[in-house]
């Protein structure tokens, strides 16, 4: 088949949403069960492309409008954007199931027009090969973030929201900045040409217009100090809507932050933002982990654990070497899994019991033994204990980041991992150890989905070496620059 | 000698950074959110710049080589369209925390904690 079908990827999700208020009419069931229907269209178009891209070992360029790059905008579905626009497609597969039972107070049919846009969004930014198309899909992400961030209509969520969108305004306004630094000292935005020029770029302005782009970027990303809007939009964000920030819109920031990071690695003054970015990556790990010990709300204090993971993600990409990348790519399959588990069940203990505070917990092993024993697996692979697929991802990046000589950042990350471990056993006691309960009877439809992704956590921790495999592939998408350029198909320029 | 619309945009971030930073009323927030959008354009637009050429439209009497840069100009075209996207989004939950708070001061919108 033409690889150009592959711009379904983007197509498919925006005529759907166009598509929300037809179904509507016909009563608010159609609308949750369109939802289904286009997110398993989706990822079965993933899933070819997937199949198309590893079993080639070619990535498909769609090249819009039949304008060649670099006057047109293309996307580039290399081995990393084919494993993660799967994995964002399953991962919406699920949350858009987990939709039906979690989100009944509020209109579904915006609700299921913004969770299509949302999907939308991070697939763009994964697979597009333009910086300022990469802008416009991170722009398509965030304001539907805004907007589902809000959406309980609750003071907390009125609150978070607009912490979010205030820190994101600034964002995009760094970025773009940055974006009209290069565009201003290379004369293009196409991003493989980016990395052919990038050896004749003045240092000083690589330098300010990389770091505005890192900060900009550092927003959606969750990097400490910009990510104080995280805690909030989590905890008062829409359950489902958890489950896709965690799982994918901070992946896909992080992805477009590496992206743009090698593409100047030739630039003089490289190693300078690297080092910034190490500082960064460093301290969020560090705080988040010393603020998850402290929350009484369990929801929130998942979503301070997600983002010392992102931290952990940002560190080895921040490395600069091979090593690091696959390391990092490997941590995010990981952690999309992980989390995208234990956002599930929270969630659902949460509707369930109506609340995730810690009390709420208690006696959960009695009284939701499928739920429990699904956070159980999510927990304990969190902190990164053998035969969990975490500890692989774990200890690749200390060892790659040992390699680089950052002894300090390794040690520090490895005592946030300990605080890890203290905190998210006092949640396994609460759930084993104390209170009484009744048994409720739960849901075989999420039920089973959890299992499949717990099931899937100690799979890849038995038998690491496939998804290892996706991943080094997936990372040497990143690393190995000059193999990208070769295989954009730049009209007429330095061929 | 710096250019006076490059000082001219990137005094408007400026200005809008410091009305973020400093301001306590979240319609002012906003105001300075808005200033610096706008700086951030007419940046971009000022970089496609060139001394002396008229607008990049083909019509009698102007050819492609007497054209300034076309390129920041849709930029910027979609970066206006992100940026009223964002205020309107910023403004309708703005009335959401007034309705809910009875505030719109910074300090007193404090439920989440932590």
């Amino acid at each position: 088949m033409n690889g150009q079908y592959a711009a379904l990827l983007i197509a498919l999700p925006l005529i759907s949403a166009f598509f929300v208020p037809v179904f509507k009419g016909m009563g608010k069931n159609a609308v949750r069960y369109f939802l289904i229907l286009v997110t398993a269209l989706q990822t079965g178009i993933a899933a070819w492309v997937f199949k198309e891209v590893y079993t080639t070992g070619q990535p498909i360029i769609v090249i819009a409008g039949g304008w060649k790059p670099p006057v047109g905008i293309n996307l580039y579905l290399g081995h990393f954007a084919a494993l993660f626009v799967l994995i964002i497609a399953v991962v919406s597969l699920f949350t858009a199931v987990f939709s039906i039972s979690a989100v009944k107070t509020e209109p579904i049919d915006k609700y299921a027009m913004l969770f299509l846009l949302l999907m939308l969004g991070a697939t763009g930014m994964i697979a597009t090969g333009d910086i300022f198309n990469l802008f416009v899909f991170m722009e398509i992400t965030a304001i539907t973030a805004y907007a589902l961030t809000a959406y309980n209509k609750t003071g907390e969520a009125a609150e978070a929201s607009m912490k979010y969108i205030i820190l994101g305004g600034i964002g995009s306004s760094f970025f773009l900045i940055g974006v009209a630094l290069i565009y201003g000292s290379l004369g293009t935005l196409n991003m493989a040409q980016i990395a052919q020029l990038a050896a004749t770029m003045d240092p000083t302005v690589a330098q300010v217009g990389l770091a505005l782009i890192i900060l900009g970027l550092a927003v959606e990303a969750e990097l400490f100090p910009l990510n104080a809007w995280a805690p909030d939009a989590y905890q008062a964000a829409p359950h489902p809507i958890t489950v896709m920030f965690s799982a994918f819109v901070v992946k896909a920031a992080l992805y477009a932050m590496a992206r743009i990071l090698y593409l100047m690695q030739v630039v003089e003054s490289w190693g300078s933002v690297l080092r910034l970015l190490i500082v960064m990556a460093t301290l969020t790990v560090v705080v988040a982990e010393l603020a998850a010990l402290r929350q009484k709300n369990v929801k929130r204090m998942i979503a301070y654990s997600s983002i010392a993971q992102i931290g952990l993600i940002a560190l080895a990409f921040a490395l600069g070497t091979q090593a690091g990348v696959d390391a990092g790519v490997f941590h995010m399959v990981n952690h999309a899994i992980v989390k995208a588990l234990l956002f599930l069940a929270v969630g659902y203990v949460a509707i369930t019991l109506g609340g995730a505070e810690l009390e709420k917990f208690q006696g959960l092993g009695r009284r939701m033994p499928l739920t429990a024993f699904a956070i159980s697996v999510g927990a304990v692979a969190t902190i990164g204990i053998p035969l969990f697929n975490v500890f692989w991802s774990k200890i690749r990046i200390i060892l790659a980041t040992l390699n680089v000589g950052y002894t300090w950042a390794a040690v520090l990350v490895l005592s946030a991992s300990v605080v890890e471990a203290v905190y998210y056993f006092r949640l396994l006691h609460a759930i084993w150890f104390e209170g009484e309960g009744e048994r409720i009877s739960e849901s075989m439809v999420i039920g089973l989905m959890m299992l499949f992704l717990a099931a899937l956590v100690v799979v890849i921790g038995v038998y690491p070496d496939y998804v290892w495999e996706l991943a080094r592939k997936a990372g040497e998408d990143i690393f190995n620059v000059a193999q990208y350029v070769k295989n954009v198909p730049l009209m007429g320029v330095g061929a | 000698m710096i250019s006076v619309y490059y000082f001219g945009a990137i005094a408007l971030i400026l200005i809008g950074l410091y009305a973020i930073l400093v301001k306590k009323n979240l319609l002012k927030i906003l105001i300075g959110l808005s200033i610096m959008e706008t700086g951030v354009n007419l940046l971009l637009i000022s970089i496609g710049y060139v001394s002396g050429k008229s607008a990049p439209i083909l019509s009698e009497g102007i050819g492609p080589s007497q054209a300034v840069d076309p390129i920041p100009q849709a930029l910027v075209l979609t970066a206006i369209v992100i940026g009223v996207a964002t205020t309107a989004m910023a403004l309708s939950v703005a009335i959401l925390i007034y309705e809910k708070y009875g505030t719109l001061n910074v300090e007193e919108i404090r439920r989440l904690r932590g």
